[in-house]
């Protein structure tokens, strides 16, 4: 057998067969440069089965084989990736819709709440220094309009984002869905290819990929886990993907997620029918962070009441909102404050307590309340069908307004000359008392747990710059943390176009060489064929 | 560590979008001459730029109410000289008619400028400011006195209108007439003469009856009557004296507020252009180097 002609010859091919196979590795690689969640690959080549010389001398080497390729991954990263990714997606769902609130209450600007509350008390200020005129009854009228309608709007901002992020919320669980399906199929084809031995690398970098997304939405857990033994006595393995300890996808079976439309609200505050993410089979979901979960939080926070999330959003703003218009509407309304701070109510003069302008001697007080609310028309309601909403109870009449309905009644509406009553006596034109009490009310530190308006207002948007803030750290930290994991992984992982390069030399010379070896076989068989002739 | 070209890359973009984002957040405060464009850039900031808008508009509010409080004590101040300056009259009048050398006639034309004096002063007690009776305490829309010189209305001392000055700081700013007009009195019923005109026609009728005695017994009446007039007219000249104390402190705040305001919320020009112009050179030079550095590889120098 040593001494065989075409021994030579067997080693070369060997040889340029390795190479050839090392220069098309190489140009996977490259090839998959910039393909997403690609690991690189290299070859495992060893030297072939040596023959034993049977008179002794030892073994003789046979040449080169190549026994597979190996994806080069570090699966520890992958683990780490993926728990990071779950709060980077978190952060930057929640900082980015921070930011859309902020927006929406538009401070601080020359257009903002601040703006408008400082014009209406300006407005209140200037009909103290000219009570009868009406063109100053008129505008104050008009500021009251903007005051309202500045709550309405940012009310309706809310609502609009709110539902916006409830349709967010739908496709990601159809994304999620998806992902699952995906990863469910790629499970399937991965373990075909590989229960008869063989590695199906760029499977299997797909697969990652996809895992790498799923991670980014909703608190995952990704591993393999063995079902015992196979035939040809490997590990049978398994891929399983969990939320929060129930599988998501069970190797090629897949558990879906749901959205169901709740029944009832979940806060008093949020616009009907949002959605409920649950498992398909009914079971109650879990999630813990993810793009979902700054999602969800945003659109269900409310300071942990109600079941809710203990994240400020938007319930949580809307609720302060309203809070603010229901306390100030019925404090300007009805003259009922804390003035001291004692934890008492006071009944100071309100507004129901004035004289219209036009007010005869012995005429009794108008009993006009200055702000109510939109019927269900959308027109302002008048003072009386208001009153008839709380049956005699002044605090739940109030509960019925909130900063989408908010607005002045009707009778100030259509005449602000005559039922703007800021007289505390009937028949008497230059008299504002009832419009003092009303003015004195804004320094009152006790008319808010907060303070004053401006100060409750200026809690609410320090709120929310603070919470912004905190979403930003948190973000720019996950960002950099995530980032470093992700290049610690694209270092072990990653394909170096110089490293393929050398390689492409490498392979190029290895595969000249051993041709070099069959044309040098070559050269001794002519030798010994044609030129040693008989 | 082996490194990558993708790892390059992604460093090479982080790198230059954190120094882009600087760069931006520069330009947003040069062009807009704000330090912050949302709360949570800076919360403390926001928040106190919110409290100091409040202050100043309501020292804008206050000033404005000090301006209109200072018209409207203006013209009662002129008024009430007037109303002096017609009694003063009245009196040098009363004091010659008194002094026994008077015929007749004499009295007579005496009597007839009286007659027009009173007039005069039931006009003047009838004084308006921009359609509003000055007197008439809450009841702007009303006169005070009749040809008569009678009320018109019921007037009292807690008619009186407060102007906001400052936070907790009311003025007032009308005469009410029966303080005037009525010998200082806190308030008068609907058709009571007043006691000012009162002296008036007593006055008128000792003329009448030619009696020199009772012409110059009216003088002490009148003598209490201008006394009244000074006492009023000195409460009114004490309140537009604070007011003008006001209305420099409400100037001085609102100087001092408003400058409080443009340090907290607005940048300097200056330093903001600095660090822009510095975040450019930083963006300039990351770009520079990061297109020289991913460009090479082996490929290059393989042919």
């Amino acid at each position: 057998m040593s001494g065989s002609s075409f021994f030579g010859i067997d080693i070369a091919t060997r040889g340029l067969y390795s190479a050839q196979r090392g220069l098309a590795t190489v140009n996977h690689n490259i090839g998959n440069i910039t393909t997403p969640g690609f690991s690189r690959q290299v070859l495992e080549q060893r030297a072939a089965r040596p023959i034993l010389m049977a008179n002794g001398t030892g073994m003789l080497g046979t040449g080169s084989e190549v026994i597979g390729v190996k994806r080069v991954r570090d699966e520890y990263l992958d683990v780490k990736y993926r728990t990071e990714a779950q709060y980077l997606g978190e952060w930057d769902v929640k900082q980015a819709l921070l930011e859309e609130l902020q927006v929406i209450y538009n401070e601080p600007s020359e257009s903002g709440f601040n703006t408008v509350l400082n014009e209406f008390y300006d407005s209140l200020q200037r009909l103290s220094t000219d009570p009868s005129n009406p063109s100053t009854r008129a505008a104050l009228k008009e500021k009251a309009v903007m005051l309202t309608k500045y709550f309405n709007s940012v009310a309706a901002h809310f609502e609009y984002m709110q539902n916006d992020i409830n349709e967010i919320i739908y496709a990601k669980v159809q994304e999620i869905n998806s992902l699952a399906d995906q990863i469910a199929k790629l499970n399937q084809q991965i373990y075909s290819y590989e229960v008869s031995g063989n590695v199906a690398n760029d499977l299997r970098d797909q697969r990652g990929y996809l895992v790498d997304k799923l991670a980014r939405l909703i608190n995952i857990e990704a591993y393999e886990v063995s079902y015992g033994k196979l035939p040809n006595g490997q590990d049978d393995m398994r891929f399983v993907i969990t939320i929060s300890g129930k599988a998501l996808v069970d190797h090629n079976k897949v558990s879906y997620l749901t959205t169901i439309q709740r029944e009832n609200k979940l806060n008093e505050e949020d616009i009907p029918d949002l959605y409920e993410v649950a498992w398909a089979d009914g079971n109650r979901l879990v999630v813990k962070s993810g793009e979902l979960k700054g999602y969800l939080d945003v659109r269900d926070g409310n300071e942990g009441l109600n079941g809710s999330s203990g994240f400020r959003g938007i319930p949580y703003y809307m609720r302060k909102l309203n809070e603010f218009v229901r306390t100030f509407a019925l404090t300007f309304n009805e003259g009922l404050i804390d003035i001291n701070g004692d934890g008492v109510v006071e009944d100071v003069m309100g507004h129901v307590d004035g004289y219209k302008l036009n007010s005869k001697e012995g005429d009794s007080a108008a009993g006009i309340r200055f702000f109510t609310m939109f019927d269900e028309n959308g027109k302002p309601m008048s003072s009386e069908d208001f009153a008839k909403l709380g049956g005699g109870d002044i605090e739940e009449m109030y509960r019925h307004i909130t900063a989408k309905n908010f607005s002045i009644s009707s009778e100030i509406y259509e005449d602000p000359t005559n039922n703007i009553c800021i007289s505390s006596a009937p028949g008497e034109v230059g008299n504002f008392e009832v419009l003092r009490s009303l003015i004195d009310m804004r320094h009152n530190p006790y008319m808010f747990r907060e303070g004053s308006p401006e100060d409750y207002i200026k809690t609410v948007i320090s709120c929310v710059g603070v919470d912004g803030q905190l979403a930003m750290h948190y973000l720019n930290n996950q960002t950099a943390i995530t980032q470093q994991i992700d290049n610690r992984r694209e270092s072990v992982s990653g394909v170096s176009v110089n490293e393929e390069m050398s390689n492409l030399v490498r392979y190029q010379h290895a595969y000249k060489a051993a041709a070099k070896m069959i044309q040098t076989y070559d050269e001794i068989l002519d030798v010994l064929v044609n030129r040693l002739g008989v | 560590m082996r490194i990558t070209n993708n790892m390059l890359i992604n460093n090479m973009l982080s790198n230059l979008s954190n120094s882009l984002n600087r760069v931006s957040k520069y330009q947003n405060q040069v062009a807009s001459k704000k330090k912050i464009s949302l709360p949570s850039d800076d919360p403390i900031v926001a928040s106190r730029a919110l409290k100091l808008r409040t202050d100043v508009a309501e020292i804008e509010q206050y000033k404005r109410n000090v301006d209109d409080a200072e018209s409207w004590m203006e013209i009662t101040e002129t008024t009430i000289m007037q109303i002096e300056n017609v009694m003063q009259r009245a009196r040098e009048l009363t004091v010659d008619a008194a002094n026994g050398t008077k015929t007749p006639e004499d009295m007579a034309k005496i009597k007839a400028e009286i007659e027009q004096l009173k007039a005069q002063m039931i006009q003047l007690a009838n004084t308006t400011y921009s359609g509003r009776y000055i007197f008439s305490g809450f009841k702007t829309d009303k006169a005070l006195l009749d040809e008569q010189g009678n009320f018109l209305i019921e007037v009292s001392d807690d008619e009186k209108m407060f102007y906001e000055i400052g936070i907790g700081d009311d003025i007032d700013v009308n005469v009410v007439g029966c303080d005037l007009f009525h010998g200082g009195s806190k308030g008068v019923a609907e058709g009571t003469k007043s006691r000012l005109i009162g002296t008036f026609d007593n006055l008128i009728a000792a003329l009448e009856s030619g009696n020199e005695k009772a012409v110059g017994d009216v003088i002490a009446d009148i003598d209490t009557e201008i006394e009244n007039i000074l006492r009023v007219l000195s409460a009114v000249g004490a309140r537009t004296n604070r007011l003008e104390l006001t209305s420099n402190r409400l100037d001085d705040d609102y100087i001092n507020f408003t400058k409080l305001m443009s340090k907290n919320e607005d940048v300097d020009l200056a330093e903001a252009i600095m660090h822009w112009t510095n975040e450019m050179n930083v963006y300039n030079a990351a770009l520079a180097v990061g297109a020289k550095v991913i460009q090479p590889t082996l490929v290059d120098f393989l042919l």
